[in-house]
């Protein structure tokens, strides 16, 4: 009795002894723990295949009762949103279209130019305090952690552990992600002027507007541009008059109708919370931040996502005192509580790049 | 082969991982999945005392480690803790009653929860206090609670030495 006591103590010492050096090991990254892992989970692989499958009628009854009246509401709204934004995605496409042709134009990156990958959300994480979800490509794939996902609304959360074939999400609500972004200003700004003879009338504000028909006098001509926000981003439609005889139409861009951008750093606050941005300059090149002014990446040679993927749109401007900034509560543009399908960019950036 | 104790324990493991990575996961009353591992180590512990509790904890959490993203030895301290405070209760009353055993596993449930929300907390995984950490515990407590009874005989089944493990 006394031999097996000692024993199980001394099992109790190495077991305990392994699990603080895995912890110390696997919180430097090392490529050990990594490999212990994947071998584990290449054995673990079959057995969870077949738990999966026999346990799939079990959750899909749970579903079923569950579910069922939510997904009749949901649907209904779904399709609602659909009639409305069937015209808007139109208009959409084309700005989306005319911004990439204008980038590639000017030798600028773009979201079109990165190779993607579709995976399908096998799994949310099992445990209930972290914010991942499991996504069935791996490194065969050429994913690799670090990577940013996305959905159709927008990002959604970046690789943080890597398999053959499959991968691990953290996302955008996890207390642990941060990302650099960008706070592009759309607030109401009105600026006039002439050449000659054309008056230019230009109105942008974050709230949709009735476009603005002016009357064109004998002395001058009016053009009216009114933007529409669609998404977080800015339609813009430009109603020309007729141009009368002996003038040309010239587009002269100011420099003050640029949107200009503020950058900070997103933080998730769980599930219930919404994200925050921090490290906003406290005197702002735009003046003050409003509710509904879009978030995108930032992007840059240290940043793990590409510039100006979309993240959401501010809901809440809490101002501090001091010089700390004020603090912005983001509304994601994705709805993160059921994902099925999303696109990983195949992206790293130069600074994460292996030299040949 | 399988009249070896452990080698039980670790096929039965397998198994009752598998559970919580497909069948627990999807599961989740109120947004929490149920955490059977948990439930397993509890079970151990409190049927056959300290040391068996915490070995249970200690290779179960591994087994879980290898398989979630948090860092790996991680959830194998947090059990190993649980299992062996499970396994107090065999100290405080050697003749377990049905109800008093339902009540101590719903308690060291709260507590096993507690351990590692502390265990990410002090390596500096970002853990947020709010009101929805009480439900989960809440729920997972619940849920540990009505799975008791077949667990009980799981872990008993798994654990109980034969004439050729003496």
């Amino acid at each position: 009795m006394a031999s097996k006591n000692t024993t199980r103590r001394r099992a109790i010492i190495l077991l305990t002894l392994t699990s603080i050096m895995l912890v110390t090991l696997d919180l430097q990254d090392s490529p050990k723990v990594a490999g212990l892992r994947s071998l584990f989970g290449t054995l673990f692989y079959p057995v969870e295949g077949v738990a999966r499958v026999i346990t799939r009628p079990v959750g899909n009854a749970w579903y079923g009762v569950t579910n069922y009246n939510k997904l009749l509401d949901e649907n209904s709204l779904l399709r609602q949103q659909v009639a409305q934004q069937e015209g808007a995605t139109v208009a959409a496409a084309a700005s989306v279209r005319l911004s990439q042709e204008l980038l590639a134009l000017n030798g600028l990156p773009t979201l079109a130019g990165i190779n993607a990958v579709t995976a399908q959300v096998i799994g949310e994480s099992p445990t209930s305090f972290s914010q991942k979800i499991e996504i069935n490509q791996g490194t065969d794939s050429g994913i690799r952690v670090g990577m940013p996902v996305l959905n159709a609304a927008g990002l959604i959360g970046r690789i943080t552990k890597v398999f053959a074939n499959r991968s691990f999400v953290m996302l955008i609500t996890d207390p642990d992600f941060s990302i650099s972004v960008k706070v592009v200003s759309t607030g109401r700004k009105t600026t006039e002027s002439t050449v000659r003879g054309i008056t230019s009338v230009t109105t942008s504000t974050a709230v949709p507007l009735e476009p603005i028909s002016n009357t064109p006098d004998a002395e001058t001509t009016t053009t009216t541009t009114t933007t529409i926000p669609i998404a977080g981003f800015t339609a813009v439609v430009t109603t020309l008059p007729s141009t009368p005889q002996g003038l040309t139409s010239i587009t002269v861009p100011l420099a003050s109708d640029l949107d200009v951008r503020e950058t900070g750093v997103i933080q998730g606050n769980g599930p219930t919370r919404q994200p925050t941005v921090r490290f906003i300059d406290n005197s702002l090149r735009f003046g003050s931040i409003e509710a509904g002014v879009p978030i995108v990446t930032a992007g840059g040679s240290r940043s793990l996502a590409p510039p100006d993927v979309l993240i959401g749109v501010v809901s809440r401007v809490v101002e501090r005192v001091g010089s700390a900034g004020p603090l912005l509560e983001i509304e994601i543009a994705a709805e993160l509580t059921n994902l099925s399908f999303v696109r990983i960019l195949l992206y790293q950036p130069i600074t994460e790049k292996k030299s040949p | 082969m399988l009249a070896s104790r452990w080698t039980r324990l670790i096929l039965v493991l397998l198994v009752v991982l598998a559970l919580q990575t497909t069948l627990f996961k999807e599961l989740r009353p109120f947004g929490v999945a149920g955490q059977v591992m948990l439930l397993f180590v509890i079970c151990a512990g409190i049927q056959f005392g300290v040391s068996i509790g915490a070995i249970v904890g200690l290779i179960a959490g591994l087994m879980f480690d290898f398989v979630v993203s948090t860092p790996a030895g991680l959830g194998s301290i947090a059990l190993g803790i649980t299992g062996a405070t499970a396994g107090l209760y065999l100290r405080f009353f050697p003749n377990p009653i049905w109800w008093l055993r339902l009540v101590s596993i719903g308690f060291v449930s709260i507590i096993g929860e507690i351990y590692i929300l502390i265990a990410q907390a002090m390596i500096g995984l970002g853990v947020v206090l709010e009101f929805r950490l009480i439900k989960i515990i809440a729920v997972v407590t619940v849920i540990n609670v009505c799975l008791t009874p077949g667990f009980l005989l799981i872990t008993r089944w798994t654990l109980s030495e034969r004439k050729k493990d003496r």
